[in-house]
């Protein structure tokens, strides 16, 4: 048995070392309110007209510090409380592409890779030899490069738009887990009041065993 | 005044009794280490689990329509429902690595054996209600992953021999996973756990009568049995502080690592995800049944694997005590036991491939092999450990052991005779 075993780790080992997929590109995200506004402003120019974000409202962005005039652009005449539709209706969107864009409220979270999928398939858009724009990442989509970094050759102008791209995602990626600074502060928290807790406990633990014999 | 209170409670109910026998005077092997705090801590999240979950299903709306919405609202939306939903989510994963720890523990030591057959079988039926509770509360969320996942499992009960289309349609109650389904798993997700406390009295009831084993395997004298209250609630808390500082890394900086990206998009019955995966602490019973390449065969041996721990009395056939520590051959046995279930797990989460496929019929041949081979080892083991000579204190409870088993052995004749 011990050797069938060693045969059997041995197999699983050199499995793992195939199943590499696509090298997917690393983005440091930024979490200050000024970037994931200028993520919500590309995103309104760049993807809103076919994309929703039913999750998100509009009085969410406010609420989160965005500036109150951006915000009040952004909606024209629809309520603070209506959710982040996409310009485009449905069915409309079924007419020109035979698919309704996906909602982007949780994109961040529902694709293996997370931001650095998302980040590298904004980016991974190329032009081939016979003029048709083609994405390494992901080679069946049907969205058109929507930051043009197919037909960008200046050094200068794909720094700007791999910019775009990191703003669009940092903002995706607060709008999936919009409470997640909030988390992450209180997890500090509880964590360093259960060590405390768990010290005194190991302490009084330690008290009480010392009367036995 | 108060022991006046008590006083009158003690006549009309068992209280101050109660807490003598199964507290202040609960005798507990001194010698218990860590291990055995895994219990209480089960305890402790089926607490957690059901008092989240009841503030969720509070916001929780089972409909097709409305489930995955209303997840986003409980994390958007509700006070502190991002905080009930993680710990409901991590609590369950939290569960299965506190009982599989709990059951490593009765494997390694032997505390299986008698007379704790009962303990080790009520603790079984638990295992089953736990892995049924969790598995449809998987499917609330209402993701790719929920939807795929049930309709697989459920599936899977086709292998009922004559009616097996009949029965996967009453487990639905539609022809696919629906409306029906969700809301019939919803019921009985609220359900079971408090199938799971009753039977967690029962198992209680049960350890309360055999007590607990220990690392040694002997039964102690009185003189190294302890009051369970103070020294052992003050332990337990302990490695409760410890275990809390664990869940709540996950709870609050890793959230997402248990859930899976799929789950984060609406289901789709038009649409099959590129690679079903069940939750991590099903992997290795998923493994094998998918190595074996018959349906009703797979079906077989996966609901096998989960019980067949439940022979493992009938099957240790050595009365060394201790378990695994006294037991080289054991003890090896064990751990490759271990490693045969981490290769199990990874085969159940990657992509089949031709490769991975054979590796996971090697190891679900291991891991019955293993269960088949342990009465003649321990069998062997016994007699080689004896001519090679125990502690005399091992001995001396081996010798009294037996005479224990040869004196149950003529009683049961003499019965048997009398009644012919």
């Amino acid at each position: 048995m011990n050797a069938f075993l060693k045969v059997a780790l041995l197999c699983s080992f050199s499995v793992y070392a195939w199943g590499s997929e696509v090298k997917l590109e690393k983005v440091a995200l930024e979490n200050d309110v000024p970037a994931i506004e200028r993520g919500a402003d590309t995103l309104m120019n760049a993807c809103h007209s076919c994309h929703s974000m039913k999750y998100i409202k509009y009085r969410d962005l406010l609420t989160f510090g965005m500036n109150k005039q951006k915000v009040d652009g952004w909606r024209g005449d629809q309520s603070l409380d209506a959710p982040l539709l996409a310009q485009m209706s449905e069915s409309d969107a079924l007419l020109s592409f035979a698919k309704v864009p996906p909602d982007l409220s949780l994109m961040t979270r529902a694709r293996d890779g997370g931001v650095n999928y998302l980040y590298s398939y904004l980016l991974g858009y190329y032009t081939t030899a016979e003029g048709v724009t083609g994405n390494h990442i992901f080679p069946e989509t049907k969205m058109p490069d929507p930051l043009g970094i197919s037909g960008a050759a200046a050094p200068a102008q794909r720094a700007e738009i791999q910019g775009q791209a990191r703003d669009i995602v940092s903002f995706l990626a607060w709008a999936a887990d919009p409470h997640e600074a909030e988390r992450i502060r209180l997890g500090y928290y509880v964590i360093a009041y259960l060590m405390v807790l768990t010290a005194l406990l190991y302490f009084v633990k330690k008290q009480i065993w010392s009367r036995l014999k | 005044m108060p022991s006046r209170i008590i006083e009158w409670i003690d006549q009309r109910f068992p209280l101050t009794s109660f807490v003598k026998h199964d507290l202040t005077d609960y005798p507990t092997p001194r010698n218990l280490s860590y291990w055995w705090n895994f219990g209480f801590l089960a305890g402790i999240v089926l607490v957690l689990q059901v008092a989240t979950g009841i503030f969720l299903a509070m916001h929780y709306k089972a409909d097709v329509a409305l489930s995955f919405d209303s997840i986003q609202h409980i994390m958007r939306d509700v006070n502190y429902g991002w905080l009930l939903r993680y710990m409901h989510a991590t609590g369950a994963s939290a569960f299965f690595f506190v009982i599989f720890i709990h059951m490593a523990r009765t494997l390694y030591y032997g505390s299986y054996r008698a007379p704790r057959e009962l303990l080790w079988w009520t603790g079984q039926g638990l295992l089953l209600l736990l892995m049924a509770t969790a598995f449809m509360g998987y499917l609330l969320p209402w993701g790719q992953m929920s939807f795929w996942g049930a309709t697989v499992i459920t599936n899977l009960f086709r292998a009922t021999p004559f009616i097996g289309d009949q029965v996967v349609i009453w487990l639905r109650g539609d022809y696919t996973v629906g409306d029906a389904t969700l809301t019939r798993f919803f019921a009985l997700h609220y359900l079971f756990p408090f199938l799971i406390i009753g039977g967690v009295l029962i198992h209680l009831v049960a350890l309360h009568s055999v007590k607990s084993s220990n690392p040694s395997g002997i039964d102690l004298a009185a003189k190294d049995n302890i009051p369970f209250h103070p020294y052992f609630t003050i332990k337990d808390l302990y490695g409760l502080g410890v275990f809390l500082i664990v869940y709540s890394m996950f709870v609050f900086f890793l959230p997402d690592s248990l859930i899976e990206p799929a789950n984060n998009i609406p289901a789709n019955p038009m649409q099959t995800p590129n690679h079903i995966v069940p939750e991590w602490y099903f992997l290795p019973f998923y493994a094998i049944l998918r190595s074996v390449p018959n349906m009703v065969g797979g079906v077989v041996a996966m609901g096998l694997s989960v019980m067949m721990f439940a022979f493992m009395p009938f099957l240790d056939r050595s009365r060394i005590p201790g378990g695994a520590r006294f037991r080289p051959f054991y003890r090896l046995q064990y751990y490759l036991f271990l490693l045969d279930m981490l290769v199990l797990g990874y085969v159940g989460y990657v992509h089949p491939t031709d490769q991975t496929i054979l590796v996971g019929q090697i190891a679900t041949l291991c891991y019955f092999a293993s269960f088949f081979f342990v009465p003649f080892i321990s069998k062997m083991e016994e007699r080689w450990l004896i001519k090679r000579g125990l502690p005399a204190e091992v001995m001396t409870l081996m010798q009294s052991e037996s005479l224990e088993i040869e004196k149950r052995k003529s009683k049961h004749s003499r019965r048997n005779g009398v009644k012919s």
